[in-house]
């Protein structure tokens, strides 16, 4: 639901709504300044008569281009200017990084090509079936493996949880004799098979230096969070974080998990604050988009793929065509030809889905006037933009043996090629603009480039980023100001930023803390205000998952939303606030924080610790009411004794070495104690925990 | 600001007035609320539905064992005919179907006409994709992947809920379904003991703290929701789910599943309001063993309706004003395959519970098996849309008057209903 919508939708409602509260609050007698907050809710538009003070845009200004402050932040940006820190940020090639890149060096599947990915982080049950059709499954494990339970093969019972959902469109061919006992077995399994099956398959991974690939989600979104907590290049980072979002991928969707870490290195990345041209065809280019929205099966019907090519349809161009291709042929060899027609015809063909949401939500906008046609048109431009290999070599490079053929369909597996056997080349019109025949690979960069200078894109884009830096209702003139920053600079992503930082609406008070931070932001805001140490392990994630946005969990294009009552809810709420007691008490394992650091110069009054923590964490700007009910616990807790937090406190955390990434499974629903909680034992950790889960905190 | 934040402000302020402080200020709106509609004649309504994610095989679940072709198609895998004394054939429904024997705790429930079956229901699109079936399930808008939110959500769009009820539709899942996402405010809780601040010896200190502080701050969107989220926190501990003790004898299974119904049960008896219930359970997916009578569909089956099962027991006379019910992404090859098992299909079975259900019969038109009559030459082809149950549950049980928003695109109308509902 967007803003705009709904107050052009009930201009009515809100108005009576604001005569009706306060109404009701005068009448309640709980008064205080809520007359003149509503009064100061009319005047919203009105951005230029409420500058920031300069203490504030300091803050704003951390808040907004980057993940918050960490200590001595604030004093370094009053230093230089908030004006100088944002040219710095909008530069980010500028700036010196090596502390964040050292941290996120250890992380292997990073600097990994999707092939390498494949093959060293491969699917159990894709690895044994390689194994069998070579003939080369250790006994041990091909026992193992009959007598498992179902459990195993099932696909996890939640989507989010960023399962692999699609199970292998051909089914294993099992040796033929034993079927009538296997059946047996699996009648009467004993449920320890199950762990003994899985002890089998780790023991296997581990003597062939094989590692899970939950092991590659788990590093890419450790990465986001390394990044996040420790670059220096904050702005970059925001950048990454939004445009993930709007070319949104699931990790959860078949071979994404694998064609993920491309597309943050080598899609996001090197253009989050470049041309957005540059970003849209990096991604229209991009593995991972191509089959998260299935183009890369996209195919004309007129193609000259398949059925009846067998004369030049040797293994090169059974490499070209990709895996799928060729499973389904073996299917169509082994079966009734008779039977499998049929579904042939319906999985080849047009696929409308990448250009529907190019359009819809990467470009245009769903009101950004193209017509069910131009979807059409546009899909057929796009066929042919496929993926070599697209779930890994290993059964296509079996399929044709060894040598360098296969070597070269192995190194080349999961990577983008324009497929022109694919492709329609015939004339199309899209958005009135003719594409003649024969344009072939050219058809969709004609579509890119038509969309990417489209003025409703302009809107679109300007909409968004103003959303996201400003308030959840977007100001119309800024959006107006933005867009025209955007065609002027032919897309410059940096120069449209710059037409945000220094505006009015940016600059004002109707735009401070008037954002309700989304769970990634609030995490790494709260480690940074702490100046805490993280590994971004999953222990971590997953708190950024409980509270509702696990990186790379969304399962649709439109990505996480951007305004605040999508995350205002109590579920969500609750987590939030378990969150910051759980950092506070150093009961996240991989992640630390030595508030004793803080305590050390002004000695232990009750009041001047509450204040150091306050300036730190909200800048001592907090509701009176808020301090005054945070002296009463520190005076109250302070009575119990239990002396502050020691080195040894610290020392009880788990190493941050990478050891947590091996033991994460997905947990399962249900049927589990009450998860253990943050220990609270000392005033001080008690404050701090209160402070982060306070509204103010809740806010940028 | 927005519309939710003046209608839930103007909540709490009517709560300050001390009218009835003593009890949550949701739980008098879900109280009034009854009451006046219980003056109307009418009640809150639930619906717990269930998703068997991974694809359930409709045709050994609900068997068609008046169908040759069953057989012929399954040699290894079908389940026997109905015969008297042998528990591992068929359960006879009708004289045509019969369940599955692992489904024994279902028989009585059809014998009193509390259960219905829908066979041959589905999605249109024929993606065999289980992320993409699941997707247009959830989204009730099969081949339009765009549609930002599902249509049980959409539900709650189309009938505003007087009351506003924070227990409203929750989802005993780690992380909201898809077919709940969307602006009308929901939870998940995968464990209601969870539901709470959890810091040790000091969780009722610090909570006490938290609640001064959003207590205090009304004019903030954040404050009311903090405010509710602690009435509801305090009221399930009243309710105290760690001391839940079914009733009527009733034993859920001791895994994920049967706990999330246990928990279902309890919210519905704590009448917090609850309209939309969800939870799923996995490991449909039988590509491999899947066995007949016996093996790993049986053992998921026996689970599924002994959880099912409980859930009715528990709930006793509740269940005239509760429907549940179960789906599954897609069916599975109507031949069984070299291993086994069967592969992505297309039309499956669906259960429909509750008194108020006209149950004791299998609604949909049988397509039959016979080679000519498969869908796409494999499956069991489609004869009853599944926005058309999902319609009928919606539009007579739940009762919304507006079924073109939950499902756009869809000409719905009552004239299309299977008719499993008075």
């Amino acid at each position: 639901m967007k803003y705009g919508h709904r107050q052009g939708a009930f201009p009515l409602a809100r108005t009576t709504g604001v005569l009706l509260v306060t109404v009701a609050l005068l009448s309640a007698g709980i008064i205080g300044g809520r007359a003149q907050n509503s009064a100061a809710a009319k005047s919203r538009s009105d951005h230029s008569k409420s500058r920031l003070t300069e203490d504030q845009r300091v803050l704003h200004v951390l808040n907004r281009l980057g993940f918050g402050a960490r200590p001595g932040d604030v004093a370094h940006v009053k230093a230089i200017g908030p004006d100088s820190y944002i040219e710095q940020q909008l530069h980010p090639e500028k700036i010196n990084d090596a502390v964040a890149e050292a941290k996120v060096r250890d992380l292997a599947t990073l600097k990994m090509t999707t092939a390498e990915l494949y093959e060293k982080y491969p699917q159990p049950g894709q690895l044994l079936r390689q194994l069998e059709r070579r003939g080369e499954l250790p006994a041990e494990l091909g026992a193992t493996r009959r007598d498992r339970r179902s459990k195993d093969e099932a696909p996890a019972s939640q989507p989010n949880a960023g399962a692999v959902m699609e199970m292998p469109a051909t089914p294993p061919a099992t040796p033929e004799v034993t079927k009538k006992k296997e059946q047996k077995a699996s009648d009467t399994a004993d449920p320890r098979d199950n762990q003994k099956y899985r002890q089998a398959i780790r023991q296997y991974y581990m003597e062939n230096g094989l590692q899970p690939p939950q092991r590659i989600s788990a590093e890419l979104q450790a990465s986001r969070i390394l990044r996040a907590v420790y670059s220096e290049r904050q702005l970059e980072e925001v950048m990454v974080d939004f445009w993930t979002n709007h070319f949104n991928v699931f990790a959860g969707k078949g071979a994404d998990r694998w064609l993920l870490v491309s597309y943050d290195r080598d899609t996001i990345r090197p253009n989050a604050m470049g041309k957005f041209s540059d970003l849209l065809l990096a991604t229209a280019e991009s593995p991972a988009m191509l089959f998260y929205l299935d183009n890369f099966q996209s195919v004309s019907p007129t193609a000259q793929l398949g059925v009846g090519n067998r004369g030049q349809g040797g293994p090169l161009a059974q490499m070209l065509m990709g895996e799928r291709i060729i499973a389904r042929r073996q299917l169509r060899m082994t079966n009734n030809p008779e039977q499998q027609r049929p579904q042939q015809q319906a999985r080849r063909g047009i696929n409308e889905n990448y250009a529907r949401e190019l359009m819809e939500l990467h470009t245009l906008g769903v009101d950004g006037g193209y017509t069910q046609k131009d979807v059409q048109e546009v899909a057929r431009c796009f066929t042919g933009w496929t993926i070599f290999a697209p779930r890994g070599a290993g059964a296509a490079a079996q399929a044709i043996m060894d040598g360098p053929r296969a070597e070269r369909l192995r190194e080349n597996a999961g990577r983008f090629f324009f497929n022109p056997r694919a492709h329609d080349d015939g004339e199309k019109v899209v958005l009135g603009q003719k594409i003649p025949a024969g344009g072939g690979m050219k058809d969709g960069l004609v579509v890119l480039d038509i969309l990417a200078h489209h003025p409703a894109t302009a809107r679109f884009i300007a909409t968004k980023l103003v959303r996201h830096f400003v308030a959840d209702e977007a100001p119309a003139g800024l959006v107006d100001r933005v867009a025209a920053a955007f065609s002027k600079s032919d897309g410059d992503i940096s120069a449209t930023l710059r037409a945000i930082f220094f505006s009015p609406e940016f600059n004002s008070q109707q735009a401070y803390r008037a954002k309700v931070k989304r769970p990634f932001e609030l995490t790494i805001s709260a480690i940074r205000t702490l100046g805490g140490e993280t590994n971004g392990g999953p222990q971590l994630h997953q708190w950024i998952a409980r509270m509702g946005e696990p990186l790379y969990g969304f399962q649709t294009p439109n990505g996480y939303s951007d305004t605040a009552e999508s995350w205002v809810n109590a579920g969500g709420l609750l987590e939030r606030l378990n969150f910051g007691l759980m950092l506070a008490s150093n009961r996240i394992p991989g992640t630390r924080v030595d508030l004793h650091q803080f305590l050390s110069s002004d000695g232990q009054a009750p009041d001047k610790i509450m204040e150091r923590f306050l300036n730190l964490i909200v800048a001592g700007d907090i509701a009176p009411k808020t301090k005054e009910v945070l002296m009463k616990q520190l005076n109250e807790q302070t009575a119990l004794i239990v002396p502050a937090m020691t080195r040894e406190t610290l020392s009880t955390n788990q190493s941050l070495s990478g050891d947590e990434f091996e033991t994460q499974r997905p947990q399962r629903q249900g049927q589990q104690p009450a998860r253990a909680g943050a220990t609270i034992t000392d005033p001080v950790t008690k404050i701090v925990g209160l402070i982060l889960g306070s509204p103010e905190f809740q806010r940028q | 600001m927005n519309r939710r934040f003046f209608i839930r402000s103007g909540g709490v302020a009517l709560a300050s007035f001390g009218l009835m402080s003593a009890t949550p200020s949701f739980l008098q709106r879900v109280v009034l609320g009854q009451t006046r509609e219980g003056s109307a004649g009418g009640r809150r309504k639930t619906l717990i539905a269930i998703f068997q994610r991974g694809a359930v095989d409709g045709l050994n679940m609900v068997v068609p064992h008046g169908e040759r072709a069953y057989y012929d198609l399954r040699p290894s895998i079908a389940v026997a005919r109905p015969q008297p004394g042998n528990d591992e054939s068929a359960l006879d429904l009708d004289g045509f179907f019969g369940l599955h024997p692992s489904l024994r705790s279902f028989k009585p429930l059809w014998d009193s006409k509390r259960l219905a079956i829908v066979h041959a229901a589905g999605s249109p699109d024929n993606t065999r994709s289980h992320f993409d079936a699941q997707d247009y399930m959830e989204s009730a808008t099969p081949g339009v992947k765009s549609t930002a939110d599902g249509w049980l959500n959409r539900y709650l769009q189309s009938k505003p809920d007087r009351e506003r009820s924070l227990f409203r539709a929750v989802s005993l899942t780690q992380t909201m379904p898809r077919v709940l996402q969307g602006k009308a405010p929901t939870l998940a809780i995968s464990n209601l003991a969870d539901f709470n601040i959890r810091a040790g010896q000091s969780s009722a200190s610090v909570q006490g703290g938290f609640e001064a502080i959003y207590g205090q701050a009304v004019n903030d969107v954040l404050a009311g929701t903090g405010k509710e989220t602690f009435e509801a926190v305090n009221y399930l501990k009243k309710v105290n789910p760690a001391q839940y003790q079914p009733e009527n004898g009733a034993q859920y299974p001791r895994t994920p599943f049967g706990n999330s119904l246990l928990q279902i049960a309890q919210l519905i008896k704590a009448g917090v309001g609850l309209e939309i219930a969800f939870t799923d359970v996995g490991g449909w997916d039988t590509h491999v063993n899947e066995g007949n009578a016996r093996g790993q569909l049986g053992n998921l089956l026996q689970q599924f309706s002994n959880g099912i099962a409980a859930l009715y027991t528990d709930l006793g006379r509740r269940m005239d004003d509760v429907v549940i019910l179960t789906m599954s992404e897609f069916g599975r090859t109507a031949r069984e395959n070299g291993n086994l098992g069967t592969d992505h299909g297309h039309a499956n079975a669906m259960f429909v519970l509750g008194n108020s259900v006209r149950g004791g019969k299998v609604y949909g038109q049988w397509p039959g098996l016979k080679s000519e009559q498969l869908y796409e030459g494999r499956d069991l082809a489609l004869t009853t849309d599944f926005r058309d149950v999902f319609g009928e549950i919606a539009g007579r049980h739940l009762g919304t008057s507006n079924l073109q928003s939950v499902f756009p695109g869809y000409a719905s109308s009552a004239a299309k209903f299977r008719g499993f509902l008075e």
